[in-house]
């Protein structure tokens, strides 16, 4: 079933350089899809356009079959949260559960009902014990994860993670990564990443490459990631599993594992207890 | 000469109830005209530690020497012009910090501030764009009209229109897409191999670390807990877990082989050498 159908979409912040140019894709819905591209490709004007905090040109927007536009804005926002790269950039509140209750209270969530949810929400990432903590006394991954909570508070059917780890060191990077991953295998929400991260690619169930404004390549990771030199074309980055085959046939080794590192050590043991 | 710590020490807000000792009683010496990572888990001190290279912060304890100069706790160090001329400091996110109607203008600001008349200081603005690699069309640009990739490397020209011997890089390719990453990590290596500038990168890239850099330095908790060369350090792979470090893929794909039956040399550090070996290895049992 498709959750996104985005049709022909065009936009320019200035009329004479197109940021965006016909872009048509669909998403479905409960799947992991990656967006991906080199800086300034249009990956994150695709996120505002999705939630309308931009708006098109020209083409056209569907969530759940339900056209995006001014009648229905509203009722698509509640369906689809949006995380951004900056941590500092999105959080609003005094504390970690001031911050959490920020979307509640714009949904007139009833008080008495308020703080059972906010607890609710900050024990799924992890943040239970931060809740008076305010925003300084936070890194960088735990701010997101309150970003995240306050997002998964709203029960969306879809979240757009948009660079969501760039910012983060390796750690909070990790712990972004893996908490995203949980979020979308316990339920059937559907996860629209924009990343730099390959690897991240690698696993996901759908990815959407970018240039200059347009589609290049559309489809599972197994099948565009053999595009090989069409990605360096696109400065992008190959996973390293795909590099390392290519060394291992240099040396007369060819194996046929999928673009993951795990996928390559099950394969290569494979290979070598065959014997 | 060498860049050495000796017992320094620093604490934000001494005598106050915030008081934190961010570094304590570091010992430590940085090789002239190399490329040096600096790495540690956010909070470690690795930020601190660099910004006393140019006095933006003075020891609390102890000194440091950087190109015959010397800082000591208690000093009141005046004329830092010259030191902050010669150690080129780049924050992170360093285009943040354009402030300039346009490119040449911006990074010029320096030279001009060190004393290069406006002339010089223009013929050096487009020196340096061209340097960095970008076209000299964007020199009557607005700074703030460029790309996130291009306003970085309008920053870092600012700093090295200044000709800095000692370049210190707090997390330069943070944010940036691979390929940008890429070109930037080939900047510094130029910088360092042809023009022989002593380059210290604050970085949690371990694959940069690996492929760019001579040695590294490990902070932690306010300490140094190793200083190698690269290969000697990514060789611990028991130190790299208790820093919670995640090892560079060539290191991670090993070390997966290895338990599982496999048996790699841990002198394996390339991508090259560790595929012959594992090619070796599946071909023997064949």
């Amino acid at each position: 079933m498709e959750k996104v159908k985005v049709e022909d979409l065009c936009f320019a912040y200035d009329p004479n350089t197109p940021v965006i140019q016909s872009v048509s894709f669909t998403v479905e819905a409960g799947s992991y899809t990656t967006i991906i591209g080199h800086n300034g490709s249009g990956k994150s004007t695709i996120a505002k356009l999705m939630i309308g905090l931009l708006a098109a040109q020209s083409g056209k927007i569907w969530m759940d079959g339900l056209p995006l536009n001014e009648a229905n804005i509203y009722e698509i926002r509640n369906r689809v949260g949006i995380v951004f790269q900056n941590p500092d950039n999105q959080f609003i509140g005094a504390s970690v559960a001031d911050d959490i209750a920020f979307g509640l209270e714009n949904h007139q969530v009833q008080s008495d009902r308020m703080q059972a949810i906010i607890e609710d929400y900050a024990q799924r990432v992890g943040m239970q014990d931060f809740l008076n903590s305010e925003p300084t006394k936070l890194s960088g991954g735990q701010k997101q994860r309150v970003a995240i909570a306050g997002v998964l508070a709203m029960q969306p059917q879809m979240i757009i993670f948009d660079e969501a780890t760039s910012m983060l060191d390796p750690q909070g990077k990790a712990e972004i990564n893996d908490l995203i991953q949980e979020i979308h295998a316990q339920g059937d929400l559907t996860v629209i990443s924009i990343t730099h991260d390959i690897e991240e690619v690698a696993k996901s169930d759908h990815v959407i490459v970018l240039d200059q404004g347009r589609v290049v390549l559309d489809g599972h990771p197994d099948e565009i990631l053999q595009h090989e030199a069409e990605l360096i074309r696109l400065k992008l980055d190959i996973p390293f599993a795909l590099k390392f085959r290519h060394e291992l046939e240099k040396n007369g080794v060819s194996i046929h594992a999928g673009t993951t590192m795990e996928g390559m050590v099950a394969e290569l043991c494979r290979l070598r207890s065959k014997s | 000469m060498p860049i050495t710590f000796e017992k320094l020490s620093h604490e934000y807000h001494p005598d106050t109830p915030f008081a934190y000792l961010a570094l304590d009683g570091i010992d430590l010496s940085i090789a002239e005209g190399k490329m040096t990572a600096i790495i540690g888990s956010t909070g470690s001190g690795k930020s601190t530690l660099v910004q006393h290279l140019n006095a933006l912060l003075l020891p609390s304890g102890g000194s440091v020497t950087v190109l015959d100069r010397t800082i000591t706790a208690g000093d009141k160090p005046k004329q830092l012009k010259e030191l902050r001329k010669r150690v080129g400091l780049v924050f992170q996110f360093p285009e943040y910090q354009l402030f300039e109607e346009t490119v040449a203008q911006d990074i010029a600001f320096g030279p001009k501030n060190f004393g290069m008349s406006e002339e010089e200081a223009l013929a050096k603005a487009r020196e340096m764009l061209a340097f960095v690699g970008l076209e000299e069309s964007h020199l009557e640009r607005s700074p703030f009209e460029l790309s996130g990739g291009q306003k970085r490397r309008v920053a870092i020209a600012g700093i090295l229109a200044m000709d800095p011997d000692v370049l210190v890089l707090d997390e330069p390719a943070a944010g940036l897409d691979p390929q940008g990453a890429k070109e930037m990590m080939s900047l510094f290596v130029k910088l360092n191999r042809e023009y022989h500038k002593t380059v210290l990168i604050v970085t949690h890239d371990m694959e940069h670390v690996l492929r760019y850099c001579d040695d590294v330095v490990v902070v932690d908790h306010g300490h140094i807990v190793q200083t190698a060369d690269t290969a000697t350090f990514f060789r611990d792979t028991e130190l790299l877990h208790q820093l919670r470090i995640n090892p560079p893929a060539v290191i991670r794909l090993r070390e997966a082989l290895c338990a599982n039956g496999f048996v790699l040399s841990d002198q394996l550090l390339e991508m090259e050498e560790l595929a012959a070996a594992v090619a070796q290895a599946v071909k023997h049992h064949e």
